[in-house]
């Protein structure tokens, strides 16, 4: 990578001082890292808080010319500290909270919470709400593979490639709005399956909806995908071989850009996916083009997906009877929660111990652990493990060795989301 | 499933840069925007939209079901002749918890999104002004569909949405309170004190006699919750 | 010593003449005074380089590109662009607006800038940007004469980078550095193939005379050397930063790279040098490429209607490079460098061959 290094430098050796600047701001690093890096002939860039192309997150890069030696990140600026909030709410509660991390990925963040209820409580979901819910996590996982496509876009500079994929995703929101009610944030999944019935025309109306996003992405794959300049920029940018990947606990679909066929649906199947045809996408180059290109392809396993979900649904309940027992709800609606909502769920007590449970997420593998006192109905422990959390590491060592230009093109290529990693 | 092979010769570059101005120049001459003019032109919302909450008095039996679950603590209970929900938008995330939680349908989603309020603490909506929908200034006269048949299309209606949504009450399973285990009572007289609806009368001598008026009795369950004993219970009527 | 009466009959022997408005000129050269500041604006060396094509087109390129690049962009991807401001002419005037912000913004100079480069050089760039407009002849309209016009004109173009650099220099952070450095590299990556793509027109047309080679294209340029064209269109884009080689401003990696300081009216002027470079650059692709200013006479503009013909034809290739803004992303500039110094200069090589083809076979005499 470093041809630099191969010709003969010359050196010129002039006293540098750290600039002052790098004092008095509160950085992660020690000040002898700092003061080593100017004797070296190299500096550090801080890319971040406020640069247009670093997210809720500072990176220092440690450059020698244009080449990026080291990146430390400093990420914490959008940290809500969800877990102790969830210690004073209850378990009910924390549905709306915890679909905050990554809002485009609602329905992910909340299935795997949800499960994590359902798993300790033991309660069995009906078939036509677990359809909906994978209906539902499949148009978020597009929705926020479009996002991460868009931010990747206009972060080398393709406005284009930006806005259209935003354009995309008003349709899901479209389908969003017309399921749940809410463009997204939708807290529609609750333990014991969804907080009301879809009806059939409106699933119609999402079958209709993808093959539209088909059609759309053509165009976006000719302006932006399949373009030359975007393949040239992304191309052989931030390998990570299969070993590197592995090693530094890469997750999701940047994993499965690196060769490994890893998806928590298919390994740890839930709700209706084992019932579902589909295929894991994996490349074997780990670059930022092969990551990107996993992700396209992802989106069109997923359309596959709700259309075959579509297709397949069963009638009947969405919610399930178990829920009704041992309660005096205002009313016993199968198909709708309205009116019982509290009396259904402000009780929820899980028995003493701990859950644990993966979900696919968009961004890759999602790891809830609720732990129980058995005595109240707040969670005792509340643990997440998002993905952006997980491939951070992966993330900054792709970076070394890479041109400093690279920065945003790698940052986009992983889809990293400070608000999702930091909770 | 791997990843198709994107050809990176010269030839296939060239092919790659004229579909990329192909598109660029198809969309310039005739794109397919999906602009909705927001303030003239108005998307259509379902039903089901959580927009502001609307209140109904009339169905309200003060169970405090709404303020107790709502997850940003935006709920408050005001006293008037009873005790109704007030709601702090400035809090407010439209979780829309309250309304499944309300047992009477008094608690009413709309479609208004769009309330502007001039501080913060006007956005503190007190119940009196919940039962009323907020003055809107609406400068839409056209309403837009999104319709897909086989290619999305934006359907221009000239109409004006109505936002306000007409809300069936649910069928409602009619419980109400009554002593289950009379022997805990230890005549603390909460259940008494917390009743919106005067129902339990405390009568305390040698044995502590409590009354409940099944006439008057709403079945909102607060003196269950609130009793320390577990005496009371729901019963169905 | 010239009195004012000579300067004024020089003024006088040597102004445009429009009939459409002739009789207001005479009715105007009659009032005493007034008819020194006409017969001043009308003199065609001083109205070649302040009315048409110089500052008076620049201001009018400005406000018409930055509506255009914006509407066009907008409709490319889906939106509508700017609208609100005047919605009766579909926000025609938003440029002006936008102007209008900048004049009221604070300007704010940092601690660690070079306080007198970094307020001056913004308004310095204007003197490289006009200098080659003196050597642009539009017909009879033309500030300076001479048979080596086009190679002077891209001389005084390679000025222009050198500003830019001293912008970053005087802004004195790590992203300025960053861009000038960029802007340096890119500048050695287009000039070469550049200069070559001129130099096979000059070839081909036997001069270096603007006047000559407009006289010779009885086919336009572009139909007799389309190889010299692309390497001169390439290299428009890149010499002016425009998507895919908008390298030096980077705004989602550096910045705004030498611009990242600025801040109210000084931006707003370091934000139009790039607008101004293209169109001198249009400029002299229409001379060489596209006839320059030889169409059809319109008798009652006079000495007008070369100007404007050759005005259309700049802008006209202006808003077809606003095109490639909504297609492409951003190269890296090494690969800017490697293209610059690999293809552009074999193609550009090409070119010369071609042209040196055409002026052995006599065709242009």
């Amino acid at each position: 990578m470093r041809e630099a290094n191969e010709m003969k430098e010359l050196s010129i050796d002039v006293p540098v001082e750290p600039p002052t600047e790098l004092k008095p701001l509160f950085i992660p690093i020690p000040p002898e890292y700092v003061e080593d890096a100017y004797k070296k002939d190299e500096f550090l860039v801080l890319v971040g808080p406020q640069h247009p192309g670093s997210g809720h997150m500072r990176i220092i890069v440690r450059v020698d010319g244009d080449v990026i030696v080291e990146a430390i990140p400093d990420p914490g600026y959008v940290h809500r500290s969800m877990e102790k909030l969830a210690e004073n709410r209850l378990y009910i509660q924390n549905i709306p909270l915890f679909e905050r991390p990554a809002i485009m990925d609602n329905a992910n963040f909340n299935l795997g919470y949800i499960r994590a209820i359902e798993e300790a409580l033991d309660i069995e979901v009906p078939e036509r709400a677990k359809y909906l819910r994978t209906i539902m996590a499949e148009l978020c996982r597009i929705g926020t593979h479009l996002y991460d496509a868009a931010i990747l876009a206009v972060f080398i500079g393709h406005t284009t490639g930006f806005m259209y994929p935003f354009a995309v995703r008003e349709l899901i929101c479209e389908c969003l709005v017309k399921m749940t009610g809410a463009r997204f944030t939708s807290s529609f999944i609750i333990p014991g399956g969804i907080r009301r019935d879809v009806d059939n025309g409106i699933l119609n109306f999402v079958k209709k909806a993808t093959f539209e996003i088909e059609r759309r992405l053509k165009n976006f794959e000719k302006i932006f995908i399949k373009n030359p300049a975007t393949i040239a920029r992304l191309k052989d940018v931030g390998v990570l071989t299969k070993q590197e990947a592995i090693k530094y606990g890469v997750v999701g679909p940047f994993l499965r850009a690196s060769g490994v066929e890893y998806d928590v649906r298919k390994v740890e199947s839930y709700e209706a996916y084992d019932e579902l045809d589909w295929e894991i996408v994996v490349a074997d180059e780990g670059d930022g083009y092969s990551r990107f290109l996993v992700r396209v392809n992802e989106i069109s396993q997923s359309l596959d997906i709700i259309r075959q979900a579509i297709g397949r649904i069963p009638e009947g309940d969405v919610i399930s009877q178990d829920l009704f027992e041992n309660v005096n709800a205002n009313t016993k609606n199968p198909k709708d929660i309205r009116g019982a909502f509290y009396d259904v769920f402000t009780n929820l007590k899980l028995p003493l111990g701990e859950t644990t449970t993966l979900t696919e997420a968009a961004r890759g593998l999602l790891l809830y652990t609720i732990v129980s006192d058995g005595e109240s109905n707040v969670p005792y422990r509340v643990r997440i493990v998002s993905p952006g959390w997980l491939y951070l590491r992966g993330f900054m060592e792709s970076l070394k060795g890479e041109r400093l230009a690279d920065l945003q093109a790698i940052y986009g290529s992983f889809g990293y989301f400070p608000p999702e990693a930091d909770r | 499933m791997k990843v198709e092979k994107v050809e990176f010769d010269p030839i296939s570059r060239i092919i790659g840069h004229i579909n990329a101005i192909s598109v660029g120049v198809k969309q310039a001459i005739k794109p397919e925007r999906i602009t909705v003019e927001y303030p003239r032109e108005r998307r259509k919302l379902p039903d089901n939209f959580r927009g502001l909450i609307l209140f109904e008095k009339d169905r309200c039996i003060s169970c405090f079901r709404c303020a107790f679950i709502c997850p940003a603590n935006a709920i408050q209970m005001e006293l008037y002749d009873n005790y109704y929900p007030s709601i702090d938008y400035s809090k407010c995330i439209l979780c829309h918890f309250c309304v499944d939680s309300c047992p009477t349908t008094a608690l009413k989603q709309t479609k208004i999104h769009d309330v502007a309020f001039r501080d913060l603490e006007e956005m503190v909506v007190h119940t009196d002004e919940m039962i009323n929908p907020p003055e809107l200034v609406r400068e839409d006269t056209v309403t837009v569909e999104y319709k897909i048949n086989r290619e999305l299309i934006l359907e221009r209606k000239k109409e004006v949405e109505n936002l306000i949504v007409e809300v069936k009450p649910v069928e409602r399973i009619e419980y109400h309170s009554a002593c289950i285990n009379p022997q805990n009572c230890i005549g603390c007289a909460l259940c008494a004190s917390v009743c919106p609806a005067d129902a339990i009368s405390v009568e305390i001598n040698e044995k502590k006699v409590l009354s409940i008026d099944i006439n008057k009795c709403t079945g909102c369950g607060l003196c269950v919750r609130e009793c320390p004993t577990n005496t009371l219970g729901l019963v169905k009527r | 010593m010239l009195g004012i009466s000579e300067i004024f009959e020089m003024f006088k022997n040597n102004m445009v003449n429009i009939p459409l408005i002739q009789p207001i000129i005479d009715a105007l050269m009659n009032i005493p005074l007034v008819n020194y500041v006409v017969a001043l604006v009308l003199w065609k060396p001083f109205f070649a380089i302040a009315i048409l094509p110089g500052l008076g087109g620049i201001m009018l390129v400005l406000l018409l590109m930055v509506y255009w690049e914006r509407k066009l962009t907008a409709r490319i991807q889906w939106r509508v662009g700017p609208l609100e401001v005047f919605r009766p002419l579909r926000g025609l005037i938003q440029p002006m607006a936008d102007g209008f912000r900048y004049f009221f913004q604070e300007v704010i100079v940092h601690v660690d800038a070079h306080r007198p480069y970094f307020v001056q050089l913004p308004i310095l760039t204007f003197i490289p940007v006009l200098l080659p407009i003196l050597f642009i002849p539009a017909g009879e309209i033309v500030a300076i004469r001479s048979p080596y016009a086009i190679q002077i004109i891209v001389a005084l173009i390679a000025l222009i980078p050198i500003t830019i650099i001293g912008i970053g220099w005087a802004s004195n952070s790590r992203f300025a550095y960053i861009g000038s450095v960029r802007e340096a590299m890119m500048y050695f990556a287009y000039e070469v193939p550049f200069v070559i793509a001129v130099l096979a027109m000059i070839l081909m047309y036997g001069s270096g005379d603007p006047y000559v080679i407009v006289e010779k294209q009885s086919v336009p340029g572009i139909i007799m050397n389309p190889i010299a064209f692309l390497v001169f269109f390439i290299a428009t884009l890149m010499a002016t930063s425009r998507l895919p080689f908008e390298i030096p401003e980077a705004d989602q990696e550096i910045a705004f790279g030498p611009f990242v300081e600025y801040s109210g009216i000084l931006f707003g002027i370091v934000m139009t040098l790039a607008y101004e470079k293209l169109y001198i650059m249009c400029l002299l692709m229409s001379i060489l490429f596209f006839g320059g200013w030889s169409g059809f006479a319109i008798p009652l503009l006079g000495d007008l209607s070369p100007v404007i013909w050759l005005f259309v034809k700049a802008v006209v290739v202006m808003l077809i490079v606003a095109l490639t803004r909504s297609i492409y992303p951003r190269f890296r500039l090494d690969q800017a460098l490697r293209m610059g110094w690999t293809s552009m200069l074999a193609v550009s090589l090409v070119s010369l061959a071609v042209a040196l083809a055409i002026r052995l076979s006599g065709w242009l005499g």
